[in-house]
């Protein structure tokens, strides 16, 4: 069940990738523009713009443009940039990485950090702690990451000069000058990703704790920790699992304003520069990574809910 | 940074920089040996040399000796823009990073100076014949570039080639469209042949986009320049080490980073907390943050980079002359310097060339000046009450000098619509499309080549379709004038022409500004764009 589950959820998701490539493909094309005129900017002229199409394959149709595409894609050839003509491959392969090392140390610390206060401020509705807990995601929630990023570089980069203004990273960094390297953009994802966390954790469990099992489990006199640990937690794990993988996602593919701010070479800012290049295969291949990221973080969100509630694995 | 020379200095007088190579290390040896003032001013006396010659010697001496480059260090720079499209292929150089990456790996034929005349870079000598027509260059011996390959005619002719032909998309191929053929004389000797006369060819061999690349090479970092490449990832940054066999004395900094950040307030903070030295396009918003931080220097350089409407001649409504007129009357000249550039650029007069550009500024053409009674009268007499003009952020400032052009507008009940647009595109979609938009233009190095891009009848450029035929005869005679009066009378004329009958409304000139910290010594000033024209990394030192 669970296996036929996964390859029809699998099945779907390269079918989403396909029709997603095909809208970002019409959508670029409709943009005023195209990346001879984009690359030759103010100095274009007739001449140059047509020699320029001419080698870089514009003068051909846009769907002969797209199954060429397509066919590089399905053997594995991302193509080369039209507007720089360095390899996709190349232009992507360190960024992937920098995007994951960043996704990741997010992860690492917002994820444990957001349960434990959602937890908490769930145990103790009412209390200062869930008041602070409840207003300050509200806060964070509301105020756009760019302010929070450019504050944090006021105060901690530019007055106190505790850390580097920018993400400027170099290769022979070892793990901690890399930590400090990242610590501004990290320190300003944890507050953006945590706060959505924190408070889906402590609605959702409180969401269950109104349930008529949970008042048989307080009247049996079971504490209030172990109910929540044992009994509420488990079902009120899907929507936070959902909304983990979603952080998630928005890690790998919509960081862009602090990969700006931080001039943090990821892979969000690669693919709106290929959109202002009007690059096609560069923006192709950056929104096959996102939208293969989002499948498959919401199929694992999914199959992680189904694993933990036992009334989904087993269903009528 | 500045000039060493001081100001009390006369010019009649003897001073260091006048000394030949051996007295000045004479001088210099004796101010470093420990002698005392008095001792160095009696041993100059004895030796028949004036007490106020002596003194000013000395002075100057030591100031050169403050001034002494000295090696090592290294800088990193955040240019404004950065992408997957970054090139190290000169002829489709189009950015600021492009640019300072092409300074560092490679040379060009001709360099810019400060002043804006020209010096021979790895052409040694450039002469013309009697009119101009054929160019005469001799390269210099013994350049290797970085790979070990002499450096020969071969390569000039092979790197100039790719600017022309039909299937060239070098971006200034219609710049270099008077060049017809390099041929080559002999390994070290190359001509220039024009179709017509052009005594501004130097200033033409020295853009970003004319460096010299390995015969048979499409830009892959191997060039002769003062930098070699170490490392560069589109987009990201490049990394490049002092080139330890250049040819001229080579660079002070043993490593130069180049990268960008985009974000222009990350880009001053950068500045600030040193993790940058080098930044350009500092917005007037952020001077004073750089001008009260005592660790970096605001470095603004006087430039005529037009801030421009174009009223396009050929449609409605920059047909009629007098909605140009009026537009232009508008224009309150001096409060977009004040307000607007912060004090930061010039009064222009409608026409492109500025005092940057020397004595071929028209400095007899009276200044067109705010006059609001003017501009209704002229709006109606023109007959239009309202008209819409497309504003992208092209330039810092364009979109208030139009904000402000608005609400000077509606004082005399005339409705000037903004249509904001995108930078994204614009170029494409806007400039030269739309009937009334915003233009830039960076300073080009002579005042014949600024009028003949944008206004010579036909050319690509001609952003407002103006056609005059006098302006024609007028650009193509001022190449062949050598009489300084004559030529300054050609010059005048075209400025008038341009001030009265064009589509263009220029009401300033933004300077060229930009951010370095306090310590780098010997920055270039060249005016042609951020940075000196990013001239620095050969020349520059920290102290």
């Amino acid at each position: 069940m669970m296996l036929q589950m996964t390859l029809r959820r699998i099945w779907v998701g390269v079918a989403t990738m396909f029709v997603v490539s095909v809208i970002v493909f019409i959508m670029t094309s409709i943009l005023p523009g195209d990346v001879a005129q984009i690359v030759l900017g103010q100095s274009a002229t007739p001449e140059t713009l047509a020699a320029l199409r001419a080698e870089l394959g514009l003068d051909m149709p846009a769907y002969l443009r797209y199954l060429e595409w397509l066919g590089d894609m399905l053997t594995g050839d991302l193509g080369t940039s039209k507007a720089g003509g360095a390899a996709i491959s190349d232009l992507i392969g360190g960024r992937f990485g920098n995007t994951m090392v960043l996704a990741g140390l997010v992860a690492g610390i917002s994820i444990p950090i957001s349960i434990l206060l959602g937890l908490w401020a769930a145990m103790h509705p009412g209390s200062w702690l869930d008041r602070t807990v409840t207003f300050g995601t509200l806060a964070t929630i509301s105020v756009p990451e760019f302010f929070v990023a450019t504050l944090m570089v006021l105060i901690l980069a530019v007055n106190l000069q505790w850390l580097p203004s920018t993400a400027l990273l170099r290769d022979e960094m070892t793990f901690f000058e890399l930590l400090g390297g990242l610590a501004m953009p990290i320190i300003t994802l944890v507050i953006v990703v945590s706060a959505q966390m924190i408070r889906m954790t402590r609605a959702g469990i409180l969401n269950v704790m109104n349930s008529p099992y949970i008042e048989m489990a307080i009247l049996k006199g079971i504490p209030r920790g172990r109910i929540i640990l044992r009994h509420a937690l488990f079902n009120a794990i899907g929507p936070i699992v959902n909304v983990i993988a979603l952080n998630l996602a928005y890690l790998v593919s919509g960081v862009v304003i602090v990969e700006t701010i931080f001039s943090y070479p990821g892979l969000a800012k690669l693919m709106i520069d290929g959109v202002q290049t009007r690059d096609l295969p560069l923006v192709q291949a950056c929104a096959m990574i996102f939208c293969g990221a989002y499948v498959i973080l919401i199929l694992i969100a999914d199959i992680g809910s189904i694993v933990s509630n036992p009334r989904l694995r087993h269903p009528k | 940074m500045k000039d060493k020379v001081s100001p009390e200095c006369k010019s009649d007088e003897l001073n260091f920089f006048d000394l030949s190579p051996s007295d000045k290390c004479l001088v210099e040896k004796t101010i470093q040996g420990g002698f005392s003032r008095r001792d160095v001013l009696k041993l100059m006396m004895v030796t028949g040399v004036s007490l106020v010659t002596a003194q000013n010697l000395l002075f100057t001496g030591q100031q050169a000796l403050a001034a002494m480059p000295k090696k090592g260090g290294s800088v990193r720079m955040a240019a404004n823009l950065h992408g997957p499209d970054d090139q190290l292929d000169p002829p489709r150089f189009t950015s600021t990073i492009d640019y300072v990456r092409g300074r560092a790996v490679y040379n060009s034929l001709v360099q810019h100076n400060n002043d804006l005349t020209t010096r021979g870079e790895l052409a040694e000598t450039i002469e013309p014949n009697a009119d101009a027509s054929e160019w005469t260059l001799k390269l210099r011996k013994g350049v290797v570039f970085h790979d070990g390959t002499p450096f020969t005619a071969d390569d000039v002719i092979y790197s100039m080639n790719r600017h022309m032909g039909d299937d060239s998309t070098s971006v200034v191929k219609s710049v270099l469209a008077s060049i017809q053929e390099w041929k080559k004389v002999n390994s070290h000797e190359v001509k220039c042949v024009l179709n017509t006369s052009n005594s501004d060819l130097p200033t033409l061999l020295g853009l970003y986009q004319t460096k010299i690349v390995k015969n048979g090479t499409t830009g892959d970092g191997i060039g002769t320049g003062p930098f070699v490449l170490d490392s560069f990832e589109p987009g990201v940054k490049s990394v490049h080490s002092r080139n330890e066999n250049y040819w001229r004395e080579g660079a002070n900094l043993d490593l130069i980073e180049i990268t960008a950040i985009t974000d222009p307030v990350a880009r001053v903070n950068a500045l600030i907390a040193g993790d940058v030295q080098l930044i350009n396009q500092v917005a007037p918003s952020a001077f004073r943050q750089i001008e009260e931080a005592d660790n970096v220097t605001l470095l603004s350089t006087p430039a005529a980079v037009q801030l421009g409407i174009c009223v396009l001649k050929n449609a409605e409504p920059g047909m009629n002359d007098d909605f140009v007129k009026g537009l232009q009357y508008i224009q309150d000249r001096e409060r977009v310097v004040k307000r607007i550039l912060k004090g930061k650029g010039t009064v222009a007069n409608d026409t492109p060339i500025s005092i940057a550009h020397g004595p071929d500024f028209c400095s007899e053409l009276p200044q067109r000046e705010f006059d609001p009674d003017k501009a209704k009268f002229h709006f109606e007499k023109s007959g239009y009450s309202s008209a819409e003009l497309y504003v992208a952020p092209v330039a810092s400032g364009i979109e208030e000098v139009c904000l402000l052009a608005q609400a000077n507008c509606a004082k005399i009940g005339f409705d000037l619509q903004l249509k904001k647009v995108p930078t994204d595109g614009y170029w494409g979609a806007v400039w030269m499309r739309e009937p009334i938009n915003v233009v830039t233009w960076n300073m080009r190095p002579t005042a014949q080549s600024q009028m003949a891009i944008q206004f010579g009848p036909g050319a690509e450029w001609n952003d407002t379709y103006w056609n005059n035929e006098r302006m024609g005869v007028l650009l193509q005679a001022v190449l062949s004038e050598i009489d300084p009066a004559k030529r300054h009378e050609m010059m005048c004329e075209m400025q008038t022409l341009i001030h009265n009958g064009s589509g263009m409304v220029i009401p300033a000139f933004t300077n060229i500004n930009d951010g370095i910290a306090a310590n780098i010594m010997g920055m270039p000033t060249v005016p042609l764009g951020a940075l000196g024209a990013l001239e620095w990394p050969e020349f520059i030192w920290l102290s």
